[in-house]
């Protein structure tokens, strides 16, 4: 049972971001949840399923966070894996849909940001970041991603100036997208002039973190019809967790080992996808997408920046909303950010940034740089 | 590890069930998952190294005063990569030496620092 059936995903919802919040992050899940049930027109008593992402809940974990909203799920699912927990609720939640586990499931993610809780996160990620990463130099994610940046540079010949048309692609987008906190003018020259932060990376490579929440739900098409929601379909998605562990460094992603089955399954190839939503929380990780994934030959993702265009207009559409480096990252919502900015696209709710006939989307996932590498990959193709 | 740190010695995991050589430590081999692991101790470790950084920005004001830091990736000839602290001239593909010591607040770090000086010596 490879295909997903009648199974939709609909409702697309952000509680928008800021740069700092005093709010616990039950508040930005919880608010995410009453988008949800606007938008939909849907009770909390019909929500039978929640799939729920945070890195910043605790003590509360997700029986707790029920009780505190009041549902009364019969399924539930807590995906604590940052980047790949999109995509990781989306497949959840389609099964338990298609199998009669639940009826409506609401997938939500959020954090909140507080003076302390960004530090307090990354010095105590994992044991092995703790104890064999931090104490050097405690330059938290900037400084793994630094190394896979720099070797991810050698290995292709990117440059900070094919990195940096990425995230001024990006920016672009932003401006067209009022939920992105980072909407100024965004030139290479800007880009180029940031300042260090872990060379190879400068300032305008980092995600900026944030608080925020994201959320979507997952129904059979008839309900959402009853609804009269707009809805996608789901033609194939992936995930894979610590793939080719023998690599002394991360030079391919998870995707690499699952990309064939992917598009297998999807019944169609890269070249019939017209947005692409890759995990961004540095640029490095979108090129890896675009290589792992097959948009381009592997060691090729250099050549693809410098010969495709990525803003609005261009010939690959990439991260519509802004990605992560312009709306910023809000903890576990950046996993969410993609899925639900494609769900935008593909229901003609991306307003003012609009991809024309956009029919086939895909979205990349990227979770929790842990010592040397991230663990957790995934990815989704959604139609129209 | 940290016993051996204090002494200026680097201590890598051996698993005496598979022979699996392993960093950062564990309770049990990552490899057959047996936990009789014992310490295969070094004055230091040859290894090569894969990726480097300067960081310019500390997330601890410990660090702020030491900035820049340079830290690489380095694969241990004896089969686990560890992040370590590079001497300046370190890039990838050089060949290091790398030792271990305690750090101001007592942690168990890794220092990498050209073979070439020590070889020739
Ligand atoms: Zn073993």
């Amino acid at each position: 049972m490879n295909d997903y059936g009648d199974v939709v995903v609909c409702a697309p919802v952000t509680v928008p971001y800021v740069r700092r919040s005093d709010k616990g992050a039950a508040w930005w899940l919880g608010s995410a949840l009453r988008r949800l049930l606007e938008a939909s027109g849907l009770a909390k008593r019909q929500v039978d399923g929640l799939c729920l992402s945070s890195f910043t809940l605790a003590p509360d974990g997700p029986a707790p966070f029920v009780q505190y909203v009041g549902l009364s799920p019969r399924f539930l699912e807590f995906l604590p894996t940052g980047g790949a927990c999109g995509i990781m609720a989306l497949r959840r939640a389609a099964r338990a849909v298609q199998c009669g586990d639940a009826d409506v499931v609401a997938c939500i993610a959020g954090d909140t940001n507080g003076a302390e809780s960004f530090h307090d996160l990354v010095a105590q990620f994992s044991s092995f970041s703790r104890d064999c990463v931090w104490p050097y130099g405690a330059g938290g994610p900037n400084e793994s991603f630094a190394l896979l940046t720099e070797h991810a540079m050698r290995r292709t010949g990117a440059t900070r100036a094919d990195f940096g048309k990425l995230c001024v692609a990006q920016r672009q987008w932003a401006q067209r997208n009022p939920l992105a906190l980072l909407r100024g003018e965004l030139t290479l020259e800007t880009y180029l002039a940031a300042r260090p932060i872990a060379v190879p990376l400068h300032l305008l490579d980092c995600v900026m973190p944030c608080a925020g929440a994201d959320g979507y739900l997952v129904m059979r098409r008839v309900h959402a019809e009853v609804l009269g929601l707009r809805y996608v379909r789901i033609l194939a998605t992936i995930e894979r967790h610590n793939a080719f562990p023998d690599d002394p460094i991360q030079w391919r992603g998870g995707w690499a080992m699952d990309a064939d089955a992917l598009w297998q399954r999807a019944s169609i190839g890269p070249d019939e996808i017209d947005l692409v939503e890759t995990y961004d929380d540095y640029p490095v990780i979108s090129m890896l997408q675009f290589e792992d994934l097959g948009f381009c030959a592997k060691d090729a993702g250099a050549d693809f920046i410098r010969r495709n265009e990525f803003g609005p207009g261009g010939n690959f559409p990439h991260n519509t909303g802004g990605g992560q480096l312009s709306c910023g990252q809000a903890g576990a919502a950046g996993g969410f950010l993609g899925l639900v900015e494609a769900v935008r696209q593909l229901t003609g709710a991306a307003e003012g940034r609009g991809v024309d006939g956009a029919r086939h989307a895909l979205i990349g996932g990227f979770g929790m740089i842990n010592y040397d590498r991230g663990i957790c990959t995934a990815a989704a193709v959604l139609a129209a | 590890m940290k016993a051996h740190a204090a002494e200026g010695r680097l201590a890598l995991q051996r698993c005496t069930a598979c022979g699996n050589i392993q960093y950062p430590p564990r309770e049990l081999c990552g490899v057959c998952l047996a936990d009789t692991l014992e310490w295969r101790v070094t004055d230091d470790e040859p290894g090569e190294v894969l990726a480097s950084t300067v960081l310019h920005h500390s997330h601890e004001p410990a660090f702020n005063g030491k900035l820049p830091i340079h830290v690489g990736l380095i694969r241990l000839d004896a089969g686990p990569t560890a992040i370590g602290f590079l001497t300046e001239a370190c890039s990838a593909g050089t060949r290091v030496r790398v030792t271990a010591k305690l750090d101001y607040r007592g942690r168990a770090v890794l220092s990498a620092a050209l073979a070439i000086s020590k070889e020739v010596s």
